[in-house]
């Protein structure tokens, strides 16, 4: 995986996200799909399930575009989609 | 010539441990945990003394070797050391004998506790060779970033959602900031502003530079043990946003134990959260490891409204460890809080204080905090600031023609 990352680095956007599942999508394979569905690699560096909240870090390498559309497709999911940096805006 | 300190040692993952370079870095590459700084403490315990601390001039850097700048401070030599206020009208009305206010409302420049952290993000950017400043607020840091840098002579982007309220705005604008207003989503502005913060050379505050940045709020603690006359009180109560704060305390707390500074004993950290954005108080509520986020805050404390605590986690670790509690006072609470500090000790406080008064008051009537037991209330920011929030709710001027009969008139009248 971290030979895969590497390669993919030279050329594309990586994006480094905190994924909060609700409830209800706790049991979908989302990062599965994702990485079916659109042209980025996915890398998950931490996880925390409970039943009531699913909690992800994930690495995504991509093309900008390509990054900008799995995010829009996990967000109609109801995942909800952070920077690492979570809430960059303070008080 | 500058002298380097080797107080502080390296940035150090706060899950996995792994040390990082003392550079403009804030993630963890393994795990994307946050880092923080780790210190030499046998060394600063050779040289940091009770003496010495007292011998310096009264701000936060009196506490220097415990905050992350290798040279000397260049930024914020007027911040901190606040006066801690002995508040017996206030522990007459909460119905107990020892409360405190440790009042942030009259931090230099820009009455907020902020300029600390701010003072130490900026002193220690400087040292890293960045001449752009930034951050991302709605309200009490951009101000901080915006006054702090005009005073240092550096040049500042303050990122706001466009729909800011103008007083707000404003405090930025003033200090000749550069303000940038995005239009969009809360979870957008987010977006874009980390997309920045990667993108450019600049030291966005709390960002790439937020380990340092957050080391400042530590100076608060210091000064609580310090004017006790070195000594823990049996409860301190903090407002939770971020959750950075409540953490940032315990941490001073437990260092300054470490270098022999206090005695160590008991002492319950409690925080306080409004109830429309509460994810750290429900979660410790509910005996949860994992923040549940809040993705619409519904309060008028707006500075406290973060959904998704980045130091959550930490924060219930905090109270755990400490023996403490967490509150959540609904609005009119907070206004009543507001109002009943200014009565008894004549501080105005901003929305935040009015929490922490609220959530005071609660964990006195559920007997988390007892009659003969002394309490810390960390009073974070000037009333000043959120004026919206008690308008119409402090009453109305009586108002009567230049004569004098009215005025007697008007005394004579019950209502």
């Amino acid at each position: 995986m971290a030979k895969t990352t590497k390669a993919a680095k030279s050329a594309n956007e990586i994006k480094r996200l905190w994924l909060t599942y609700p409830k209800k999508a706790i049991q979908r394979p989302a990062i599965y799909e994702l990485g079916h569905k659109f042209k980025v690699v996915t890398n998950i560096r931490q996880a925390s399930v409970t039943e009531e909240v699913g909690i992800v870090s994930l690495e995504l390498v991509g093309e900008r575009t390509e990054i900008k559309k799995a995010i829009k497709w996990l967000e109609g999911l109801g995942i909800k989609v952070e920077p690492v940096e979570i809430n960059v805006i303070e008080g | 010539m500058k002298v380097k300190h080797g107080f502080f040692t390296s940035l150090k993952c706060r899950e996995c441990g792994r040390h990082y370079p003392k550079e403009a870095l804030h993630v963890c590459e393994f795990c994307f945990g946050p880092l923080e700084v780790d210190y030499d403490y046998d060394l600063i315990k050779t040289v940091l003394t009770r003496d010495k601390i007292q011998s310096r001039p009264t701000n936060m850097w009196r506490y220097r070797e415990l905050l992350p700048i290798e040279g000397e401070p260049t930024i914020g030599f007027q911040v901190g050391f606040t006066p801690l206020v002995k508040a017996d009208r206030l522990a007459k009305r909460l119905g107990l004998r020892e409360v405190w206010v440790k009042n942030d409302t009259v931090n230099y420049p820009t009455l907020s506790f902020k300029d600390r952290v701010v003072s130490v993000a900026l002193s220690r950017a400087r040292e890293l060779g960045f001449e752009i400043v930034a951050c991302a607020s709605t309200g009490n840091l951009a101000n901080s970033v915006a006054a702090n840098a005009a005073s240092g002579g550096l040049k500042s982007y303050v990122f706001i959602p466009a729909d800011l309220e103008t007083g707000k705005v404003l405090g930025s604008l003033v200090y000749g900031t550069n303000v940038i207003g995005i239009r969009g989503t809360y979870d957008a502005v987010n977006r874009l502003c980390s997309e920045i913060a990667g993108k450019y050379g600049w030291a966005f505050v709390n960002v790439n530079i937020r380990p340092y940045y957050a080391e400042g709020s530590k100076s608060l603690g210091y000064e609580i043990v310090e004017q006790l006359g070195w000594r823990l009180p049996d409860h301190v109560v903090v407002p939770m946003a971020g959750g950075s704060l409540i953490t940032k305390i315990h941490k001073s707390f437990k260092e300054f134990v470490k270098l022999g500074l206090v005695d160590e004993r008991e002492c319950r950290i409690h925080g306080a959260q409004a109830e429309g954005c509460a994810p750290i108080v429900n979660a410790m509520k509910i005996g949860a490891d994992i923040i549940k986020p809040v993705s619409k805050p519904q309060t008028i404390v707006k500075s406290l409204a973060i959904g998704n605590p980045a130091d959550g986690f930490y924060s219930i670790q905090t109270m755990r460890q400490t023996g403490g509690w967490a509150e959540n006072p609904d609005d009119t609470e907070v206004v009543a809080g507001i109002r009943l500090l200014a009565e008894t000790e004549g501080i105005f406080a901003e929305t935040a204080g009015g929490v922490t008064v609220a959530a005071t008051k609660r964990l006195v009537e559920d007997g988390r905090i007892k009659s003969n037991e002394s309490l810390v209330l960390c009073i974070t920011g000037h009333g000043l600031k959120t004026q919206e929030a008690v308008a119409n709710k402090c009453g109305e001027a009586r108002v009567i023609g230049p004569h004098l009969r009215e005025f007697l008139a008007l005394l004579d009248r019950k209502d």
